[in-house]
């Protein structure tokens, strides 16, 4: 089995397989694979159901290292069955994450304090639609665990989530993602709840029209999102870019990092409360008119714009308001 | 439905085997499949093949596809397993050739 760290670098990040996106993320030939694809750990429920299956049961979990910092990646992969978590692939999310505070509490017993160049990461890279139907329960189960696990994470081992591939964070995901302490996306990038078709389905066309393309991405892309402060970093999309952005967290204490965060204290929910009531009182029926509400005035061309050019003019919402 | 379950093993005339211990490619998206190469003492100059996919009543092709890329290339002391879902014979030479490539090539 041969990965060339190098070539991986340069490649986009949209288009690598969740395989390739975790081995791109650590250092070089640092990144030890739990239950791979040689452990042949198939989802018994998609068998009996005649569905196809896949050794890795669509998720790469492992370890490895940026520095000294030991990084544990999570990389869902969209592709089969819709990256959806079921309850293998669950249990590698819920149990890698409980990996990193395990391995954050025995180095604290060890050596009294943590120090900042040698705490471990959290990287996940979203890649889902949710729960697998297929093993609703089950799924639901590992979606708890790993809310669990991230509020246990919260203020010890920073948590970084990547949203840059074609399916994005949605369904269970979607908030799962944003339970994290920073959240990074490429142009690519999608956070939602529910998906559009399932929007028009139960509130009808008039409310959300699941075949206007640009209304999805205005509503739930990345550019949105950036705009509304749930992405906190808006990146180029290849590998190396969202590497270099994590190496250079890395280091940060993590009270530094803790700032990010959007969930997880009585002020954050204030905070997002607040949007809402925004969008009630300024009669908000369009994203466009959100983004107009935070001081944008050429809103039309905002998700036309290259994104550099985009970075330079957009304003976004201020934090703690 | 249930899945297809399918085994073949192929003798090739001038056998040889792939550098590395494994290899993996592919993601099981539609039309699609995933191929795991590892090399197999029992396997001693024939390749075994273990086929998982969605597709019902095409097992002479799956043979007749697999028969072929193990005589042009002269894989063996390999088991290769399969998991697919209902992907052509071309993506399945395509990506089985990209698993040799993957391994170190043939020697």
């Amino acid at each position: 089995m041969r990965i060339n760290w190098n070539e991986l670098q340069e490649k986009s990040f949209y288009q690598a397989t969740a395989r390739e996106r975790a081995n791109g993320i650590v250092d070089d030939g640092t990144f030890k694979e739990f239950l791979g694809p040689r452990d042949k750990m198939v989802s018994p429920h998609l068998i009996i159901l005649g569905e196809a299956v896949e050794y890795d049961d669509g998720m790469t979990a492992g370890v490895g290292k940026i520095g000294k910092h030991p990084v544990f990646v999570i990389s869902q992969e969209g592709k089969f069955v819709g990256g959806a978590l079921g309850e293998v692939n669950g249990a590698k999310m819920s149990y890698t994450l409980k990996l990193a505070i395990d391995c954050y509490d025995a180095m604290k017993e060890k050596y009294g304090k943590v120090p900042d160049d040698r705490k471990p990461i959290v990287v996940v890279s979203y890649d889902s639609g949710g729960v697998r139907l297929h093993e609703a329960n089950a799924g639901l189960v590992a979606h708890s665990e790993c809310m669990e696990c991230m509020w246990k994470l919260q203020n010890k081992v920073p948590n970084i989530s990547i949203i840059g591939s074609s399916l994005g964070a949605y369904g269970a995901q979607g908030f799962v993602c944003l339970s994290a302490d920073v959240v990074l996306a490429n142009d690519y990038g999608r956070i939602g709840l529910t998906g559009p078709d399932v929007i028009q389905q139960e509130v009808g066309k008039d409310e959300f029209d699941a075949s206007d393309r640009a209304l999805i991405w205005r509503t739930m892309g990345a550019r949105s999102k950036y705009i509304l402060g749930d992405v906190n970093f808006l990146l180029k999309d290849s590998i190396k870019e969202f590497r270099d952005k994590i190496v250079a967290m890395s280091d940060l204490p993590m009270s530094e990092i803790s700032k990010y965060r959007h969930l997880g204290s009585e002020e954050l929910v204030e905070e997002n409360l607040n949007v809402v009531k925004i969008a009630g009182r300024e009669k908000i029926n369009d994203s466009k008119d959100l983004w107009k509400y935070y001081g944008n005035e050429n809103v039309d061309e905002l998700p036309e714009l290259p994104q550099e050019e985009f970075l330079k003019v957009v304003k976004r919402r201020p934090r703690g308001l | 439905m249930a899945l297809t379950e399918l085994n073949f093993e192929f003798k090739p005339g001038n056998p040889k085997s792939i550098v590395d211990d494994w290899s993996h490619v592919g993601v099981v998206s539609s039309s699609d499949l995933e191929v795991l190469i590892e090399k197999g003492k029992a396997c001693k100059g024939k390749a075994c093949f273990h086929v998982l996919t969605t597709v019902v009543g095409f097992d002479n092709i799956w043979e007749t596809v697999l028969q072929r890329i193990v005589e042009t290339t002269g894989l063996s002391g390999v088991n290769v397993s399969i998991n697919d879902n209902a992907a052509t014979p071309a993506v399945v030479k395509r990506r089985i050739l990209q698993a040799i490539e993957n391994g170190g090539g043939l020697q």
